[in-house]
């Protein structure tokens, strides 16, 4: 699944399950590799996401120094 | 000219009427400060005081859903009110609003309220709920001109990226404060989707500016809100009543930044340790790997060893064996091999270790 519309959050998940998944049952040298690249993918993706990723602050129109 | 000298007679109602006028125009809304006394509340609706000091004492008159805090006898406050003449011809000041005055009546009003919130349970935490990880939208409750919303942005944003920020601009003092930060509260939690945090901020002030926080109302909004919340006022030594009943308390509004989201140089430098454990780990499993099989190999070569060193045993045993079953033995150990008829006057063969001879059989006898 691609991880391009997926938020720092979801990716941070996501990569937390892959390094997870090296200590599990499930672990297996066949897959490790494919595995560690997809891991190091997600990193990158993190970092660039992390670093440039600005909030998107507004502020509310609505006034409330009056009962509306 | 004698006419026009005569003194204008009003009706009693009348004359209160323009007494009242005249109050109006020249006193529209007056505050007060001075000491309560005789402090009353008439079927759950009606308060009544005294305003008093040493130089005279004032009726008052309020309901008792403009009361905010906690007000008692012997308390200094600050009234907002409007002057007035009842039908009675009795002075006295409707009451818009009433705050505790000095710091004695301000702590004073802050226990006999924090005392009540706490035996109703809004403190207890039972009721505080966890705030998101990581939360996506967030919605922020602050006077957009304060120092302290400044400070909690700067943070929120060297810290993280990503949010969606609502930000309420409301008065964060004053006596119409507590109101605008309640309507701020509501109009958040009347929003179709709803923020995942409710972050309400104040930058440090005098304890009269806090006071804000205090507002009974305004606690139990905070309270009652369906999104989590987290409250940052004043400074470290401030608490407020507020940060009390909130599901998480910031120390300040930069702090309350530092609660909300994780530091991103801290989460880059942890997913590199994360990732650099990884490739370790796999040469590791791999070493792993090789040992456990070069000890698998080791048990099959150990049990071919024993099965052979069995089969060497049962063959050398077996030779045992037929090496006690050869006639040539039996022979050495002085038995001999008899051939022939066994009958009187026939000629029989014998056979030693050494010797082959023929012999005349003399006699048989049967055993």
């Amino acid at each position: 699944m691609s991880s391009k519309n997926k938020t720092i959050s979801e990716k941070t998940t996501d990569l937390t399950k892959l390094v997870e998944w090296f200590d599990g049952e499930d672990f297996s040298l066949e897959e490790a590799l494919d595995k560690y690249k997809e891991a190091e993918k997600l990193a990158t993706e993190i970092e660039q996401d992390l670093k440039s990723l600005k909030n998107d602050i507004q502020i509310v129109k609505q006034k409330f120094d009056t009962e509306n | 000219m004698e006419k026009s000298l005569n003194p204008l007679i009003f009706s009693v109602g009348d004359f209160i009427a323009v007494v009242n006028q005249t109050f109006e125009y020249a006193y529209p809304i007056v505050q007060i400060e001075g000491e309560v006394a005789s402090f009353k509340v008439n079927q759950g609706k009606y308060v009544f005081f005294d305003l008093k000091d040493s130089e005279g004492s004032i009726n008052c008159f309020m309901t008792v859903w403009q009361l905010r805090v906690p007000i008692e006898d012997g308390m200094k406050v600050i009234i907002s009110a409007t002057p007035k003449i009842t039908q009675w011809g009795k002075f006295s000041l409707t009451v818009k609003s009433i705050r505790p005055s000095g710091e004695g009546a301000i702590k004073k009003s802050f226990e006999v309220l924090k005392a009540k919130l706490e035996a109703e349970g809004l403190f207890a935490p039972e009721r505080k709920r966890l705030l998101p990880q990581i939360p996506q939208r967030i919605a922020v409750i602050s006077s957009t001109q304060a120092a302290g919303y400044a400070d909690f942005i700067k943070i929120l944003n060297d810290r993280w990226g990503g949010v969606g920020v609502n930000v309420a601009h409301v008065q964060v003092q004053g006596e119409g404060a507590p109101d605008q930060i309640i309507r701020a509260i509501n109009y958040f939690n009347q929003q179709e989707l709803l923020p995942e945090v409710l972050v309400i901020i104040r930058g440090g002030g005098s304890a009269d500016d806090l006071a804000t926080f205090n507002d009974e109302p305004l606690v139990r909004a905070i309270a009652g809100s369906r999104i989590p919340t987290l409250v940052g006022v004043g400074h470290e030594v401030d608490i407020t009543l507020a940060d009390l009943v909130a599901d998480v308390r910031a120390a300040t509004p930069s702090n309350a930044a530092q609660i909300l989201v994780p530091d991103k140089a801290e989460s880059i430098r942890l997913i590199r340790y994360q990732l650099s454990s990884l490739l370790p780990k796999i040469l590791q499993l791999i070493d792993q790997k090789k040992q456990s099989i070069g000890g698998m190999i080791n048990q099959i070569i150990s049990t071919i060893e024993d099965a052979i060193d069995d089969q060497s045993r049962t063959v050398a045993s077996l030779k045992s064996v037929l090496s006690q079953l050869n006639p040539n033995v039996v022979l050495a150990r002085g038995y001999a091999i008899v051939r022939g008829l066994q009958a009187v006057g026939e000629t029989i063969e014998v056979e030693t270790s050494e010797n082959i001879m023929k012999a005349e059989v003399k006699d048989v006898v049967k055993k």
